[in-house]
């Protein structure tokens, strides 16, 4: 609908702003480098967490700190069979976390899935083609869940409709 | 293979291999059906010509009642015998010297025993519509299996079947709800307007029903009912169709139930690896010739991404 569009640009636009990441030892332990925002303890070095919604049911956090951001998204659920499909995808996904590298194995609380991104990460990989993913992967999350209920549609049809033709 | 079959394929090629074998075999094969329904054949090492079929069926009692025995008497009466272990409800044995002619017809027709036991309260249902007795008919009920009953009653001028089913999963629920809705909304459809009237309850049984002690009435269960009209089960053939096809919905939903799950599993799995691709995409590729250069002198450059693996450095350090 034409809220989508401007909703993805604000999130990419968020997203290419808080992506400025840069190493950061620990300043409690020596010759420890832990990503800033899961740690939590400097503040100093944490920034304002930001929240770009396009309803009450679709929003994005965005937290980000000196060498860390985290990105948690919230899936648009509007009744139980989407609800059973989003939860899951995004479970099928978080258990295969290591292959995505920048995914986080477990969601943070309110929202459906999260992703880490460390400046480990953007020093390996390109910027905007990790901004690019974020975008396309909320795109083809609803997409994805939208096709599978509507395939689930089309086969409880198919499958009542034999079974009672039998009958006749 | 949309639609289940209602005999049991593999006990029918099992019987066959044996009925067509020049040489008698010792076997001692167990085969599982539908429902909690498990066969043992078996032949014993001093008689190889006899061929035991056991078939444990632990709701027999129950069909006893609406006049299973009869059934099994008329369609099986020369192949039973005593039961050697109280184990097995129903014994078969066959002489595999002695056999009939069509041998194939007979695996097939044993492979039906299930079918044919099961369909002895939905006959006593037809039989009572047929003698146009005023009133309801008695409830007959069968607890085909672990927590879950089919229940027939036959009135003046309709059948009613119903199913408890049990879903024991949060997922099984909310898609047999979405096919158990399917089903009650299909007559809309013109092609199958005179099928077999369907409804659904997720927890509380309906009314006919509801007087049975020991009822299951909470998230788990649903109740399908069918009603069933004269014109399923009228004249002779449309009413062995009948049977065949209703004692397997409660199988056939469960069935594609979990083809479904299967179906978005795979799904899921190939929108993963899509992902995967796009994601790898990021990673900017280097060929190890551009990872290596070195200077005539054999030092080397560190390149301007950190790289995941280490390349060997001798005092180099920095751009150049």
């Amino acid at each position: 609908s034409n809220t989508l569009r401007p909703y993805l640009n604000a999130v990419r636009s968020t997203l290419t702003a808080a992506m400025c990441l840069d190493n950061f030892a620990s300043q409690i332990v020596e010759k420890h480098n832990v990503p800033e925002i899961e740690a939590g303890n400097t503040k100093e070095v944490l920034l304002n967490p930001l929240v770009v919604s396009r309803n009450e049911n679709e929003q994005v956090l965005i937290e980000s700190s000196i060498n860390s951001v985290r990105v948690s998204i919230k899936i648009k659920q509007a009744d139980d069979i989407e609800r059973i499909l989003a939860h899951k995808f995004t479970r099928f996904l978080m258990m295969r976390a290591e292959s995505f590298v920048i995914l986080r194995r477990v969601p943070i609380k309110g929202y459906d899935i999260s992703f880490l991104i460390t400046n480990f990460h953007t020093e390996q990989m390109y910027k905007h083609k990790l901004v690019d993913f974020i975008i396309e992967f909320m795109e083809e999350v609803d997409k994805e869940i939208s096709e599978m209920k509507l395939s689930l549609n089309a086969r409880a049809r198919i499958v009542a409709e034999t079974y009672l033709s039998q009958f006749v | 293979m949309i639609l289940l079959e209602p005999n049991s394929y593999v006990l029918e090629e099992t019987l066959l291999a044996r009925f067509n074998s020049e040489k008698h075999e010792v076997v001692d094969i167990t085969l599982v059906d539908f429902d909690n329904v498990i066969y043992h054949v078996q032949t014993q090492a001093e008689q190889r010509n006899l061929l035991t079929l056991g078939v444990e069926m632990k709701y027999f009692n129950e069909v006893v009642q609406y006049g299973a025995n009869d059934i099994l008497q008329r369609e099986y009466g020369p192949y039973l015998s005593a039961s050697a272990s109280g184990q097995y409800q129903i014994t078969l044995q066959f002489d595999l010297d002695a056999l009939p002619e069509d041998k194939a017809g007979l695996a097939k027709h044993v492979s039906l025993l299930k079918r044919n036991i099961l369909a002895s309260p939905f006959v006593r249902a037809f039989e009572y519509w047929e003698s146009q007795q005023e009133g309801a008919g008695p409830l007959m009920a069968t607890h085909y299996r672990e927590d879950e009953a089919i229940y027939v009653q036959a009135h003046q001028d309709r059948v009613t079947v119903i199913f408890s089913t049990l879903f024991r999963e949060e997922v099984d629920r909310v898609l047999g709800k979405v096919f158990l809705q399917e089903f009650v909304d299909a007559r809309r459809q013109a092609s199958i307007q005179n099928a077999p009237q369907v409804f659904y309850s997720s927890r509380e049984a309906p009314l006919e029903i509801r007087h049975l002690p020991g009822l299951k009435q909470d998230e788990s269960v649903g109740y399908v009912s069918f009603v069933l009209f004269p014109r399923h089960f009228a004249d002779a053939d449309a009413r062995e169709q009948t049977i065949s096809q209703i004692q397997l919905f409660r199988d056939y939903l469960h069935y594609h139930i979990k083809c479904a799950k299967a179906y978005m599993h795979s799904r899921m799995r190939t929108r993963v690896s899509s992902f995967l691709k796009v994601i790898n995409r990021a990673k900017p590729d280097r060929t190890t010739a551009a990872s290596e250069k070195r200077t005539a002198t054999g030092r080397y450059f560190r390149p301007q991404f950190r790289q995941a693996s280490a390349s060997p450095q001798q005092g180099g350090e920095g751009e150049w």
